[in-house]
């Protein structure tokens, strides 16, 4: 993951991307225990949104790194990593507001608990309700916070049926 | 309390005591085991196909 974090710090230094920060479990992974996850996902804000092809310079560059494709993400070391547009002002904001932790010695940019846990509420399979009860559970974010946070992002009424099914007596 | 019932208990005692480990770590042990669940997936699938071709009944 070391060389994942250089990697994404090159692409915005270098201006490919605007902006990036893990989400998905690689970012939950600091919260909870270990989990499962086939890759480790990263939202990019890009310059060019509004193309069909708007990864297309994000993968010619880490081309010239010797950061090949492998299905659909970019196989960096030990990790598949997918990039994911930005694809709502939740995953915007995510963005926006992601901290910079320290990987190693390198820093990298991951989204907070409390949007992870909200982007997992809004996307709801099961495995989303499981990261948000993992994330509830570690102390990392509270209901309010996420009740919060899922207001603002019309996801109140997904909130008050999550904690209903999962949270209330 | 049953036997399984105490060593489910433990396991989960367990696996949450992993959550105090540095994330580096985390992200260590997920990778090691990230191509052995890619394995058990791809094992499983076959599973979820029909046993009997289809249009024969199945006995």
């Amino acid at each position: 993951m070391r060389d994942v974090a250089v990697l994404l710090n090159d692409l915005k230094s270098s201006g490919i991307v605007l902006d990036y920060a893990l989400f998905g479990a690689a970012a939950q992974m600091r919260y909870t225990e270990p989990v499962a996850t086939p890759d480790a996902e990263v939202l990019v804000v890009v310059p060019s949104p509004g193309r069909l092809d708007m990864l297309a310079p994000v993968y010619a560059f880490c081309a010239t790194r010797g950061f090949v494709p492998e299905g659909e993400s970019i196989r960096v070391g030990a990790w598949p990593v997918q990039f994911v547009p930005v694809f709502s002002p939740l995953t915007e904001a995510a963005v926006r507001d992601a901290e910079t932790a320290d990987f190693e010695g390198v820093p990298l940019r991951v989204v907070r608990a409390d949007y992870l846990a909200v982007i997992a509420l809004s996307v709801a399979r099961g495995k989303d309700f499981a990261r948000v009860l993992a994330l509830l559970e570690s102390g990392s974010v509270t209901r309010d916070e996420i009740g919060r946070l899922a207001a603002a992002h019309a996801l109140a009424e997904a909130w008050v049926r999550f904690e209903s099914r999962f949270l209330d007596d | 309390m049953t036997d399984v019932e105490e060593l489910l208990k433990r396991q989960s005692r367990w696996q949450k005591s992993r959550a105090s480990l540095s994330w580096p770590a985390k992200i260590r042990i997920a990778a090691e085991t990230r191509e052995d669940v890619a394995m058990f997936r791809r094992l499983g699938k076959p599973l979820q196909r029909p046993v009997t071709p289809p249009g024969r009944p199945r006995v």
